[in-house]
C-alpha cells in the first residue's frame, strides 16, 4: 500500500545541503524524505522547525570558531 | 563651560579663511566681539586658569602622596582621580540607542561645521573628518600627539595615549599648545577630562632624561626639584655617584640645542653644502626643526610662547649614576610615573671614535623619511624609538641616514641572513662607507671590520643564541659586547619577542636604538614592552598618503569567496581533527580553480604573480598541479636563488609559490600580483607583511597601474572568520577589500582543473589520506629564527577582534552586494 508523507521542498546552497545531510545522518534519518539534486531536497514538514534550529546552531559554530580556538592549546602554529 | 567657548571661537576666526567666511555667513552665535583676534594670548591665559601650572600640580601631588597607585591612576582616563566633566545628561527619545556613548550633552561650537575634530571625552579617541579643508593641517598635528588607529577614506580615528603625548613632548611641543590647538580644531570645547589627561601625562613624561656622556650615565632634568625628588627615593638616591663638589650633587649646565646638526640628505643638508660651511645660516635653518614647523603653521603662536620659556629651559640639571644601576633606576622612575627618556649626545661624544660615513650625494631622502628622522634628532641629540613605515617605503634608507647622522659604530640586527646581506649592500649603495668597514656576522661569516669604528650587520638569532657557539662566533660576540656602539638598528621589530630584545639590549652597550617596522602590531600585547625596551613610536606614516604620492604602489584588494564543493564540505563537517579540517578548506577544488583562473588571467596581462600558502602540503599540491616553481623552508639556498632570479629576469617564469618564508624581507620589486591561498589564522600582521611584497612594485608609477592582492577564502568555513580578522589592519590603513563571489569566465577556462566530479572525488580521497600533520603550517622561518611570536599569537585574541569585526562590516561592505558587482564590472571591462 502506498504511504504518503507530507514534505517541504527545500532549496539551498550545496554547502548548506551538506550540513542538512549531516544533521539527518546524525539523527537516524529523521528529517529528509528525498534527496533530489545538488541544491534541492524534500524535508518532513513536521520536522522543519527543528531542522532550522539545528542548522542555525551549526552555522553559528562553523563561522564563529573563536571560543573553541581559545580554549584549545593544541592549535597548530 | 561658557568661558572656554568664547576664547576658542574668537581665536579661530582670525586664523583661517574658511572659518572667517563661515563666520560671516552664519547668524552670529554668541561670540564675544571684544576679545581680540589674537588667539594665543586669549586662550593661553584661559587654559592656565583651568589647569594650574603643571609644575605646581606635579610637585604637590608627587611629594604629598607618592604611592605608585596614585601615579598610575593619573595616566588612565577611567581613573577616579580625573574628575568627570560636570555634565548634565538629558535624555531624549534616541538616548537608549547610544547607552553610555550619548554625548548629546556636549555643546557644539556655533561654527562647528568648519572644524574637523570630534573628541570622545571618555576614552580620548579623536575622530577626524578627513574631507574637511582643515584636515591636512589637523592630521599633521594629530600624528604628532596621538596614535593613528584607523584611517579609511572619510573618518580617521586617533587616540590620545600617554605614549603618544610623551612622544609629542619629546619633539618639543608644550602641553598648553597641544590643548589650544585641539581646541581650535574641535567641534566641541575640549572636555575638562581630556585637558587634565594631557597635562597629567605631559607634566611628568619626558621630564627626566637619561644621557650617556663620555660613557657616564647622567640623569638629567630641566627641573631641579624633580631631581631632588628622585634623589630622596630609597632606590635611586643611593645609586647616585657623589660628585666632587659635594653639595646637592646636582650639576647644572646649559641645555643642548638643535644647533648646527644637519640630517644628511635633507634640504638643510643641501643648503649647508652650497654655503660651503656658512655655519651661521645653516644653524638658523636647522633650528627651525620640522616638528616646530608643523606646529607653528598650525598654531601661529609657537614663537612668542617659546621665547618666554627659553630662559627657564636653558639650564639642565643632572646627577650621575653608575652604568650597572641604569636599569634599576629606569624601572624605579617608571614606577614613580616619570619614565626616563634616553638621549644620546653623539656630537659631544669624544670617547668613541667617529665613523667616516655620509650619504652619497645622489641619495635624496623623501619628505616622510625626513619627517621621521627629524623626530629622532629633534633637539640635536639622538632619541631612541621606533619608526613605522610601510613595507617598500624605504625603511632601510631611514636606518642608513640615521647612521650617517650619528657617525659612530653601528650594529644592525635583521631577521634573516638574507636580509643581512641586503642591509650591507644597501649601506654600500647609499653611503660612502668603505666596504671593509662594514662586516657581517652570521653563521657563515664572522669577520670584524677594520679600524676603530665600523658597522656590523647580524641577525637576532646570532646575537641571542647563547648555547652551542663556535669558537669564532664566541670571539665575535665578545667583540660585540666589549665595546660601545653609537646606534643599534633593529629591523622588523615586530617579529621578535620582548625577551629576545631584553637580551639584546642588555648585552650590547649602545647609546641609542632605532626600531624599524611596517606593522607595529601583534596579536599578543607585547608591543607595549617595546615602548620601554626601545623607545616610543616616533613616527607612523599614512599608507594611503604614500600611495597617492607614488612612493608605494596602489593596491586593489579583493577577497574571493570560493564555495565548498558538496563532497568536500560534508567531509569538512564530519572531520573531527581540527588540523585536517584546515586541509579540507585549503584544498577545496573550487579554490584551486579560482587560483588557476586568476594566475592565468594575470599572466596574460603581463603581471608577475606570487602565490602564498602557509600550508606546505597545499603549496606543493597546487604548484605541482599547475607546474609552477615553489620555494618553502626545505628548499636549499642555491635553488631558492635560482628560482628567484628566474622570476625576476625570465619572462617564461611569471608565477612562483612561496610558503611563509617569503612573508618578510624578501625583496621582489617585479611582483605585481599576489594570491593568498592559505594563511596563518587571524594574523593581521601577516596580511600586512604579505601586502608589502607588492607595495614596492617597480612599475608602480606607470599610469593607471594597480597591483592586485587576492585572498582566496572557502565559503561557510572558519576561514571566512579568520579572513575578516586578518583584514582589520589593512582596513584601518584605508584599504578597502572588495568581495568577489564569482569570477566571470571561470567555467570557460581551458584545462580547468577538477572540473569533473570524478577528479574532485579523487582529490578528496587524497586529502583524506593525509595525516593531520599535513594540515599544520611550516614550522620555521627563513633563518631558522623560529616564529617565536606566532605561538603567542594564538592566545589572547577574543575581545580585540570583536571590535574589528564590527567595524569591518561597516567599512569594507563585507557582506554588502556592491563590492562583487563593481568588481565584476572591473574585470569585464579589462577582458
Amino acid at each position: 500500500m502506498p504511504r504518503a508523507v507530507k514534505g517541504v521542498l527545500v532549496e539551498c546552497d550545496p554547502s548548506i545541503k551538506a550540513i542538512i545531510l549531516k544533521i539527518d545522518e546524525d539523527h537516524h534519518h529523521a528529517f529528509i524524505v528525498e534527496d533530489l539534486d545538488e541544491d534541492h531536497l524534500v524535508v518532513k514538514e513536521a520536522k522543519l522547525a527543528e531542522l532550522k534550529e539545528r542548522l542555525e546552531k551549526i552555522l553559528e559554530k562553523t563561522q564563529m570558531m573563536e571560543k573553541d580556538d581559545d580554549s584549545d592549546p593544541d592549535q597548530p602554529g | 563651560m561658557p568661558p572656554k567657548r568664547k576664547g576658542a571661537i574668537a581665536g579661530f576666526a582670525g586664523s583661517s579663511a574658511a572659518t572667517a567666511s563661515s563666520k560671516r555667513t552664519k547668524p552670529a552665535a554668541p561670540v564675544d566681539d571684544d576679545s581680540s583676534d589674537d588667539y594665543s594670548t586669549d586662550s593661553a591665559s584661559e587654559i592656565e586658569d583651568l589647569a594650574p601650572p603643571e609644575g605646581a600640580v606635579r610637585t604637590k601631588k608627587a611629594l604629598d602622596k607618592a604611592t605608585v597607585n596614585a601615579v598610575v591612576n593619573r595616566f588612565t582616563l577611567d581613573s577616579p582621580a580625573v574628575t568627570a566633566a560636570p555634565a548634565v545628561r538629558t535624555r531624549d527619545s534616541v538616548s537608549h540607542l547610544f547607552n553610555k556613548h550619548d554625548f548629546a550633552y556636549l555643546h557644539m561650537k556655533p561654527d562647528h561645521a568648519s572644524r574637523p575634530l570630534w573628541i570622545n571625552p571618555e576614552n580620548g579617541i579623536i575622530v577626524l573628518e578627513s574631507f574637511s579643508p582643515l584636515a591636512a593641517k589637523a592630521q599633521d598635528f594629530l600624528t604628532t600627539i596621538a596614535e593613528p588607529m584607523s584611517r579609511p577614506t572619510f573618518l580617521h580615528e586617533y587616540k590620545l595615549t600617554p605614549h603618544s603625548l610623551y612622544a609629542a613632548v619629546s619633539v618639543g611641543l608644550d602641553p598648553r599648545d597641544i590643548i589650544s590647538v585641539i581646541d581650535r580644531f574641535s567641534k566641541i570645547p575640549v572636555p575638562e577630562k581630556i585637558i587634565q589627561f594631557i597635562t597629567n601625562c605631559t607634566g611628568s613624561y619626558g621630564k627626566v632624561k637619561l644621557v650617556l656622556k663620555d660613557n657616564r650615565y647622567f640623569v638629567e632634568s630641566n627641573d631641579p626639584a624633580m631631581l631632588q625628588r628622585l634623589l630622596q627615593d630609597p632606590i635611586i638616591g643611593p645609586a647616585r655617584i657623589q660628585g666632587g663638589d659635594a653639595g646637592s650633587g646636582v650639576i647644572k649646565e646649559s641645555a643642548p640645542k638643535m644647533g648646527a646638526l644637519v640630517i644628511p640628505g635633507t634640504k638643510n643638508a643641501a643648503g649647508t653644502a652650497q654655503l660651503g660651511g656658512a655655519a651661521a645660516a645653516a644653524e638658523k635653518k636647522a633650528a627651525a626643526t620640522a616638528a616646530e614647523d608643523v606646529f607653528a603653521s598650525v598654531t601661529g603662536l609657537g614663537d612668542n610662547d617659546q621665547d618666554d620659556e627659553d630662559e627657564d629651559e636653558d639650564a639642565v640639571h643632572s646627577f650621575e649614576i653608575p652604568s650597572g644601576e641604569v636599569e634599576k633606576v629606569q624601572k624605579q622612575c617608571l614606577d614613580l610615573g616619570y619614565p626616563v627618556l634616553e638621549e644620546y649626545d653623539f656630537r659631544n661624544d669624544r670617547k668613541n671614535s667617529n665613523l667616516d660615513i655620509d650619504l652619497k650625494p645622489q641619495a635624496q631622502i623623501r619628505s616622510y623619511q625626513e619627517k621621521s628622522l627629524s623626530k629622532m634628532f629633534g633637539n640635536g641629540r639622538a632619541k631612541s624609538g621606533i619608526i613605522v613605515l610601510p613595507c617598500g617605503a624605504g625603511k632601510t634608507l631611514v636606518g642608513i641616514t640615521a647612521a650617517c647622522t650619528i657617525k659612530k659604530s653601528v650594529v644592525v640586527l635583521a631577521t634573516s641572513s638574507m636580509s643581512v646581506v641586503q642591509w650591507r649592500q644597501e649601506f654600500i649603495k647609499w653611503s660612502n662607507i668603505n666596504p671593509e668597514q662594514i662586516a657581517i656576522f652570521t653563521s657563515d661569516n664572522k669577520d670584524k671590520f677594520r679600524g676603530d669604528a665600523g658597522i656590523i650587520v647580524s641577525t637576532y638569532s646570532m646575537v641571542t643564541n647563547g648555547r652551542n657557539r663556535s669558537h669564532d662566533s664566541k670571539k665575535m660576540m665578545d667583540f660585540l659586547q666589549s665595546r660601545e656602539w653609537g646606534l643599534l638598528i633593529l629591523d622588523e621589530v615586530h617579529v621578535v619577542p620582548a625577551s629576545i630584545f631584553r637580551q639584546v639590549v642588555t648585552s650590547i652597550a649602545t647609546h641609542s636604538k632605532l626600531g624599524l617596522t611596517a606593522t607595529l602590531l601583534r596579536e599578543d600585547d607585547k608591543i607595549t614592552d617595546l615602548n620601554f625596551l626601545i623607545g616610543p613610536k616616533l613616527y607612523e606614516a599614512n599608507w594611503m598618503e604614500l600611495a597617492d604620492q607614488g612612493h608605494i604602489a596602489k593596491v586593489q584588494c579583493a577577497e574571493v569567496w570560493c564555495p565548498m564543493t558538496p563532497e568536500f564540505y560534508s567531509e569538512y563537517l564530519r572531520e573531527p581533527d581540527q588540523r585536517k579540517k584546515v586541509l579540507h578548506y585549503i584544498m577545496n577544488p573550487r579554490k584551486f580553480q579560482a587560483a588557476q583562473f586568476l594566475i592565468d588571467y594575470h599572466e596574460k596581462r603581463g603581471d608577475k604573480i606570487i602565490v602564498f600558502s602557509d600550508n606546505v602540503y597545499a603549496l606543493k599540491a597546487y604548484a605541482l598541479k599547475l607546474q609552477k616553481a615553489f620555494i618553502y623552508g626545505e628548499t636549499p639556498q642555491s635553488e631558492r636563488l635560482k628560482i628567484l632570479e628566474n622570476f625576476q629576469l625570465n619572462d617564461k617564469v611569471n608565477t612562483i609559490f612561496l610558503s611563509k618564508i617569503g612573508d618578510t624581507s624578501l625583496d621582489l620589486p617585479e611582483a605585481t600580483c599576489l594570491i593568498q591561498i592559505s594563511s596563518h589564522y587571524g594574523s593581521r600582521r601577516q596580511e600586512a607583511q604579505r601586502l608589502g611584497r607588492i607595495l614596492r612594485a617597480k612599475r608602480r608609477n606607470d599610469e593607471g597601474f594597480n597591483a592586485f592582492f587576492y585572498s582566496l577564502v572557502s565559503k561557510d568555513t572558519q576561514e571566512m572568520f579568520y579572513s575578516s580578522k586578518r583584514q582589520a589592519f589593512l582596513v584601518d590603513q584605508g584599504y578597502a577589500f572588495k568581495v568577489i563571489t564569482h569570477l566571470s569566465g571561470i567555467e570557460n577556462l581551458p584545462g580547468l582543473a577538477y572540473s569533473t566530479l570524478a577528479e574532485r572525488k579523487e582529490l578528496l580521497a587524497e586529502v583524506m589520506l593525509q595525516n593531520s600533520d599535513a594540515g599544520a603550517e611550516e614550522g620555521d622561518d627563513f633563518d631558522g629564527a623560529k616564529n617565536l611570536s606566532y605561538n603567542a599569537n594564538m592566545k589572547k585574541r577574543g575581545a580585540k577582534y570583536k571590535r574589528s569585526m564590527g567595524r569591518l562590516a561597516g567599512v569594507s561592505g563585507g557582506d554588502g552586494m556592491a563590492g562583487p558587482l563593481v568588481w565584476r564590472m572591473l574585470l569585464d571591462a579589462r577582458v
